[in-house]
């Protein structure tokens, strides 16, 4: 009879753990010391990712990349599997969903490389985002439910982003938008709160029903820095990872330590890094990116989960960008798209090498990729040149060396 | 036809044939130097004979970027005679830091990633070597710890700090019984050049107690401090300098000393020309100062002295001096100009605009005060008298007095004649708006009310650089305005600055998003350019700045 109880328990053990739930495919783990890590299929999984948006020299960012004969994705995607690279992070999918697929899957079963699929939110809508307004809000939904039905089942994914920049519009500086009741407020600290809380609600709802058809991958939110993160602690509390654009030069600064306070998720940097081209020398230069980008991921390290000397709430980054894009000086010069512009575009100081060019515009945004296109073809594209930076970071994720243990040696010189 | 054809591919032929004659015959002289040079370097008594030798045979090498070679030559020479130990380990890690640098000019990523680490440890070893088996009595030793830190320095690796303390402790210790002082010099020009001032400065100040203390002449001293200023290192100059002028403090009388200060002070004073210290020009005019008595300041001198000082940015101590040039020499040509700025100085720099005022006034009311030798001129003002008038329309339209506006705005076209069109346009510009009761121009108002008004005391310039150059121009030469806010970081966050121009701003109207701009100005005169930065959530700061055109 004793044989028999025993028996009976045994049974139901067993029974109780093959019949609990099983872990989503991609999931986040919060360890025992608060630290943050990113599972995939039961593995810690540390993004190594690039920004993925190969646009030939001649085109723009209307080309359709997606369709080229040619697969450009296929020579990359050789390329950064040499590198290390374990992510793309794609902004929009396109509308051709059979080509989505084939890019999605010919990275990730010929390179092992995984996809993080993003969304604008309708970011880019003319005239503006109006984030208020139920419509709106219903046709942004549904563009991005259908594109978590298309590729949820995609073995190459990894997560959801939503969103890029959108948060910069809660001050109406860019892609102004607003309700009559907005509108109303004298206070500009009010309004600015007023969007922010109705933007994040939003992202919050959609991430609620992301999550309803697919449990098995998480939900990013794309911000700008940290602006309205504090908001975004209130209203979006079903957002699993924030997904930060930063371009702070050598260092990105406390924010690891300023998420875990203001808004505790895991952080993705989704976009970082420097530009090849001193703008105030006039001239390429390869190791000023190479020097910001190594400090860069260096950071990224030291706040992965588990390092006593960090915040242990960094899950990686995608870093701006794998190729040049030549376009983006005038993107309605048909001409320029032929030319590698050196006219920078825009100034920020922490990028301090070059800094002191005319008008202290120093970034040179036709100059981020960490691969070079040549004019010349190579397979019916764009011969890929990798910059020193391609190496460096190599080098860095063969072996990383943090600055807390000390640095017997690094990769390369500083600049 | 076909004979010039043939002719040209006879000279085609022979052209090659005299190059790949001349490449062979200058490769055989460089390698018959090579074995001379091996031969000597055998030969050498001491390490100090093999240096020469040893950098004449690096720089054949270097120079075909045989580095490989080079160290593979060291390695046999050391097998062959091994007391050069020392400088073969010294000379294989400077060649390969020389690679690796090579690698990276000529982006041979390649070689760079797979061979890096291996030439980084073969630095840091032979390094090592090298300063085991010297003392810091020798010139290798230093130059073998200067090179150990110039390679972690680039490294940015946590032995940095050590490896510099450590090259400042031995050029310590070696400074006490060299005599050969070039390494010291040579390892805080390399702390210099790598934003080590502080620390260059101590090597220097070692460096030049050790000249002091040899048999050096005064006038010797004098010629080595010139020689750093021509080379553009002014911080060697300056130390130089200051051991010079004490030493002829003790021996020369004032009537010998004043002279020789006076020759460095117009080294150093500020000029758009050449390299300068403004600050440390005024550190030599306050010894003329001390030593001598204020007869020694002629007109000249406390005109270059107040100029000085205005382009330091040192303004109460600037108007001062004008204020002293103006009283010794009321005749001086540069009293205008001094009266414009003390006016300038007084109401926009320290905000008052009472005593700014009175300057200006002074002006309006001498219509002229051109000297004597140009009386002939006397119906025509003085730019700044001009100005003055200008100024003054404007602060008494500012505060509302706009009859009193338009007499200052109406006297000035009047004696402007037709001259001076540049302010005359800006003062019709005003006169319209007073017409018409419309407000100040915007940005010169913002920069009104921000320079003068109560509320904006907080803004004093100090977050806001603003640099003209030239500062002393000529009629229709360029001159290129900059200007650099200080704002906190904000990550990919781009703060959209608004930058107010106003004043005498030349031939072009910049846009507000002009952080800069080059014009030229077709009147002679001190022009005002006045600037105001506003941030989304306000303004940043605003400064002036003058610049004289003749």
């Amino acid at each position: 009879m004793k044989k028999f109880y025993f028996g009976l328990i045994i049974f139901f053990v067993f029974l109780t753990i093959t019949g609990a739930a099983p872990k989503p495919k991609v999931h986040i783990k919060k360890l025992k010391n608060g630290h943050y890590q990113l599972m995939v299929e039961n593995k810690p999984y540390i993004v190594k990712g690039v920004c993925y948006n190969p646009i030939p020299i001649g085109s723009n960012h209307e080309y359709d990349w997606w369709s080229d004969q040619n697969k450009p994705w296929i020579a990359d995607g050789k390329l950064m599997q040499e590198m290390g690279v374990n992510t793309i992070r794609l902004y929009q999918c396109h509308e051709n969903t059979e080509e989505v697929k084939q890019v999605i899957r010919d990275f990730y079963e010929l390179y092992g490389i995984r996809s993080i699929l993003g969304h604008w939110v309708g970011f880019w809508e003319y005239p503006c985002p109006f984030y208020g307004d139920k419509d709106f809000q219903g046709k942004i939904k549904k563009e991005i439910l259908e594109m978590v039905n298309l590729y949820k089942d995609e073995p190459g994914v990894l997560f959801w982003t939503l969103g890029n920049e959108n948060n910069y519009s809660f001050s109406g500086r860019v892609n102004a938008w607003s309700t009559d009741e907005i509108d109303k407020d004298p206070d500009p600290q009010k309004r600015i709160f007023m969007r922010a809380k109705i933007y994040y609600s939003f992202i919050n709802d959609l991430a609620k029903e992301i999550k309803k058809i697919d449990p098995n991958h998480p939900v990013a939110l794309g911000n700008g820095e940290l602006v309205g993160l504090d908001i975004a602690n209130q209203f979006s509390p079903d957002i699993d990872i924030v997904a930060s654009i930063i371009y702070r030069g050598k260092t990105f600064g406390n924010i690891f330590k300023s998420i875990k306070a203001t808004f505790d998720k895991p952080v993705v940097l989704s976009e970082f890094g420097a530009d090849s081209y001193d703008a105030y020398k006039n001239l390429e230069d390869q190791n000023m990116q190479a020097f910001f980008l190594e400090s860069q991921w260096r950071q990224i390290y030291e706040n992965l989960a588990n390092n006593p000397e960090g915040a242990g709430n960094c899950l990686g980054g995608t870093l701006f960008e794998w190729t040049d894009e030549w376009w983006k000086h005038n993107e309605y010069d048909p001409q320029g798209w032929k030319v590698h512009d050196i006219e920078s575009n825009w100034s920020n100081g922490s990028y301090y090498f070059d800094i002191k060019a005319k008008g202290n515009k120093n970034m040179n945004e036709e100059w981020f990729g960490i691969v070079a296109l040549s004019e010349e073809l190579e397979n019916g594209i764009n011969k890929r040149i990798p910059r020193k930076s391609f190496y460096v970071i190599r080098e860095f994720w063969k072996n990383p060396q943090l600055k807390a243990q000390g640095t017997r040696h690094k990769a390369q010189d500083k600049k | 036809m076909k004979n010039l054809k043939l002719k040209f591919l006879i000279f085609v032929i022979f052209y090659t044939l005299y190059a790949i004659r001349y490449t062979l015959f200058a490769f055989a002289q460089d390698a018959n130097k090579l074995v001379a040079l091996s031969k000597q370097i055998i030969e050498a008594k001491s390490n100090d004979e093999a240096n020469p030798i040893f950098k004449e045979l690096t720089e054949l090498y270097i120079k075909e970027n045989k580095y490989n070679d080079f160290v593979d030559f060291l390695g046999s020479l050391a097998k062959q005679k091994n007391t050069l130990e020392a400088a073969v380990n010294y000379y294989i890690a400077y060649s390969r830091y020389l690679q690796l640098k090579y690698l990276e000019e000529v982006q041979n990523w390649d070689e760079y990633f797979s061979q890096g680490n291996n030439y980084r440890d073969q630095i840091t070893a032979s390094l090592q070597k090298a300063i085991d088996s010297t003392t810091a009595k020798d010139a290798l030793h230093i130059n073998s710890r200067l090179l150990l830190w110039q390679f972690h320095k680039g490294q940015q690796d946590v032995f940095s700090e050590q490896a510099l303390s450590d090259l400042l402790n031995s050029v310590l210790e070696y400074s006490k019984e060299a005599k050969e002082v070039k390494p010291i010099k040579e390892a805080a020009d390399k702390l210099l050049v790598y934003g080590e001032k502080g620390k260059s400065k101590e090597l220097y100040k070692i460096y030049v107690s050790k000249i002091v203390t040899s048999d050096i002449k005064d006038v010797e001293l004098n010629t080595i401090a010139l020689g750093s200023y021509n080379e553009g290192n002014l911080d060697l100059a300056e130390e130089i300098y200051d051991v010079y002028i004490e030493r002829i403090q003790k021996s020369l009388a004032k009537e010998k000393l004043t002279p020789l200060l006076i020759d460095i002070a117009k080294l150093f004073y500020y000029n758009d020309e050449r390299p300068s210290d403004a600050l440390y020009a005024e550190k030599i005019f306050k010894k003329i100062e001390e030593v001598g008595t204020k007869e020694a300041f002629d007109e000249e001198l406390i005109y270059l002295r107040a100029f000085n000082l205005e382009k330091a940015k040192e303004y109460p101590k600037a108007k001062d001096i004008y204020l002293d040039l103006v009283q010794r020499y009321p005749q001086t040509p540069h009293r205008g100009e001094a009266d414009f700025k003390e006016g300038i100085i007084y109401t926009y720099i320290l905000r008052d605009i009472k005593t700014g005022k009175s300057y200006f006034e002074k002006l309006a009311l001498s219509a002229n005060l051109e000297p004597v030798e140009e009386s002939a001129q006397k119906e025509t003002p003085s730019p700044q008298v001009i100005s003055s008038l200008y100024q003054l329309g404007l602060l008494s339209q500012w505060e509302g007095d706009l009859v009193k506006a338009k007499e200052y705005y109406d006297k000035l076209v009047e004696e402007a004649k037709d001259g001076f069109a540049e302010t005359v346009t800006k003062a019709l510009e005003r006169l319209k708006e007073i017409q018409e009761a419309k407000p100040l121009e915007y940005n010169l108002k913002t920069f009104l009310d921000v320079s003068l008004k109560d509320e904006y005391t907080t803004l004093d310039t100090s977050k806001l650089d603003l640099r003209a150059r030239p500062y002393k121009t000529k009629r229709d030469a360029e001159v290129s305005i900059n200007s650099t806010p200080y704002i906190a970081q904000s990550g990919c966050l781009q703060v959209e600055l608004q930058y107010l121009w106003s004043g005498h701003l030349g031939k072009v109207l910049p846009s507000s998003d002009a952080p800069s701009l080059n014009t030229t100005y077709m009147y002679p005169g001190t022009k005002e350019i006045n600037l105001v930065v506003v941030s989304p959530t306000g303004v940043i700061d605003r400064n002036i700045d003058l610049v004289d055109v003749y």
